[in-house]
C-alpha cells in the first residue's frame, strides 16, 4: 500500500540524486479510502517524525485539505481524527511518484510502490 | 534424514547470481515458503515489544511480514513498513497478521536507500543479508539499514544464520566448514534446498520436519523447514517428484563476522575521541549481541552527545 505514512518515508535514491529528492510527486493515481483502527497515542508519538509541509502537499493532491498548514499546539481528537485519516485511511493503489529532482518515476501497481532500481541507476 | 546443506562457491556476477539463486526462488515458492514462517522469534518480539509508541520502523526483507502486526500486546502502537525484493511475498506481506488491517509494504532492494535519511526510529533484518553474496555488498546492506534510522536515537537489530548450527536443527552442515584453524574463519557459501511439493502449495507433514524450541521463558515455538530427502534430487519435477529450489546462503562463521559487517568506528560516523567539539558527537553502541538457535544477532542503538 502507499499511505501518506509510508509515501512521508520515500524519497528518490537513482544514482547522483541526494537533493531536491523528497517529497515524490504522486502521478495518474487511483486512491482507495478504508476505514483503519483510531489510535491516537501512536499519533501523538508520530507527529515529531512528520515532514509536515509534504504531508499537507500530498494530502492536498489526493483530495484533501482537512489539515492545519502547521501542526496545532492542542491535539484534540478532531484533529488527530482528520490526522489518522490522512496517514493510514487513503490507499494510493495505482499510478506512480516522480522524483521532483531527476524525473525518475517509480510505479504503484495494486497498492505496492516499486522502489526497485536497474543496474545502472543504482547509486 | 537431515536437510543436506551443499557448499558452493559464488560465480559470475553477483546480482545475477542472487537474482538466480535467490530472488527467482522465493518468488516461486513465496506461498509454501510463507505458510511455514509465522512465529515470531523471542528475542525479535522482545525488541518490537520495547519500543516506545509512536515510532516508525522499517523490516529491510521483510518476507511474508510476519513481524509487520508486533508488537501483538499493543497492536498498532508503532508501524513497521517491510521492504522486500519478492514482489509475490510483499503480496503475502501486505495482509500480514490476517484481520481488516493491513500493513505497509515497499518493493525495493536492501542495497537500495528509497528513503530520507535518518527517517526511522528502528529497524530490523531478520534471515535477509546472508543472502547476498559477497562480504562488500553484505556490509552494504548494514550501512543503508544504519543510514535508514536516526544518527541520534535509533535502534536496529540484524539476524543472520550461523555456521554453528543447534542440535535440533535438522541440517546437516559438512565439517570442513567448521574449519577455523586461521582463527578469522570466514564462513561458507551454501546452497540450502526448499522442497516445493508438485501435488501441492500447501506444507505436508511428510515433507518437512518441525522443531520445538524453548525459548528461555518456558513456553516453546516450532519453526518448521523443508527437507530435501535427497540433495540430488535436483529436478523440476514434472510427475509427482518435489521440485527442490537450492538458495543461496552465506552462512556466518561467527559473531565477529557480523561485526565486521557492521563496519569501523570511523564508517559508523563516530567522530575522533580528542574532537573539541564534544557536543554534537555520534556513534553507534552495540547493545546485545550473541548466537541464538543456529543464528546469529546484533542489536545496536545509536546516540549523540
Amino acid at each position: 500500500m502507499v499511505r501518506l505514512i509510508t509515501h512521508n518515508l520515500l524519497a528518490c535514491h537513482a544514482k547522483g540524486c541526494t537533493s531536491n529528492n523528497f517529497p515524490l510527486q504522486f502521478k495518474d493515481i487511483q486512491i482507495e479510502l478504508r476505514e483503519a483502527e483510531f489510535n491516537p497515542d501512536f499519533l501523538r508519538g508520530f507527529i515529531p517524525r512528520i515532514e509536515w509541509g509534504a504531508l499537507t502537499d500530498a494530502a492536498r493532491q489526493l483530495g484533501d485539505t482537512s489539515l492545519p498548514s502547521e501542526p496545532p499546539d492542542m491535539l484534540d481528537d478532531d484533529f488527530l481524527q482528520k490526522l489518522h485519516h490522512v496517514l493510514l485511511e487513503i490507499h494510493v493503489e495505482e499510478g506512480a511518484m516522480v522524483c521532483p529532482n531527476c524525473g525518475h518515476v517509480y510505479p504503484i501497481s495494486n497498492g505496492i510502490p516499486n522502489m526497485l532500481l536497474a543496474e545502472h541507476e543504482i547509486g | 534424514m537431515p536437510t543436506a546443506v551443499t557448499p558452493v562457491i559464488v560465480s559470475d556476477n553477483p546480482q545475477i547470481y542472487e537474482d538466480a539463486h535467490v530472488h527467482a526462488i522465493y518468488e516461486e515458492i513465496a506461498p509454501h515458503f510463507s505458510s511455514t514462517r509465522y512465529k515470531p522469534w523471542p528475542v525479535i518480539a522482545q525488541f518490537l515489544s520495547s519500543l516506545p509508541t509512536g515510532w516508525i520502523g522499517l523490516d529491510s526483507g521483510t518476507g511474508n511480514g510476519k513481524y509487520l502486526p508486533l508488537p501483538l500486546e499493543r497492536p498498532g502502537s508503532v508501524w513497521t513498513i517491510g521492504l522486500d525484493r519478492s514482489r509475490n511475498l510483499l503480496g503475502i506481506a501486505r495482509n500480514a497478521g490476517g484481520g481488516e488491517a493491513s500493513r505497509e509494504v515497499v518493493w525495493g532492494d536492501v542495497l537500495g536507500l528509497p528513503w530520507r535519511r535518518g527517517a526511522f526510529d528502528y529497524a530490523i533484518s531478520i534471515a535477509t543479508i546472508h543472502h547476498l553474496s559477497t562480504h562488500a555488498r553484505r556490509k552494504v546492506a548494514v550501512q543503508r539499514i544504519i543510514e535508514s534510522i536516526s544518527p541520534v536515537h535509533g535502534r536496529a537489530l540484524i539476524y543472520v544464520w550461523a555456521i554453528e548450527q543447534d542440535e535440533l536443527s535438522k541440517r546437516s552442515i559438512p565439517s570442513e566448514q567448521s574449519d577455523e584453524l586461521n582463527g578469522q574463519s570466514k564462513g561458507q557459501d551454501v546452497f540450502v534446498p526448499w522442497v516445493l511439493s508438485q501435488m501441492s502449495s500447501k506444507p505436508k507433514p511428510s515433507a518437512k520436519s518441525s522443531r520445538t524450541r524453548s525459548n528461555g521463558s518456558g513456553s516453546t515455538y516450532q519453526e518448521e523447514e523443508a527437507v530435501s530427502p535427497s540433495p540430488e534430487d535436483n529436478t523440476t519435477g514434472t510427475s509427482e517428484k518435489p521440485a527442490v529450489f537450492n538458495r543461496y546462503y552465506h552462512m556466518f562463521a561467527q559473531a565477529n563476522e557480523l561485526g565486521l559487517v557492521i563496519g569501523s568506528p570511523h564508517e559508523l560516523r563516530v567522530e575522533s575521541p580528542d574532537s573539541k567539539h564534544i557536543r554534537n558527537m555520534t556513534g553507534i553502541d552495540i547493545v546485545q549481541d550473541g548466537w541464538e538457535r543456529s543464528n546469529y544477532y546484533v542489536e545496536i542503538r545509536c546516540w549523540r552527545k
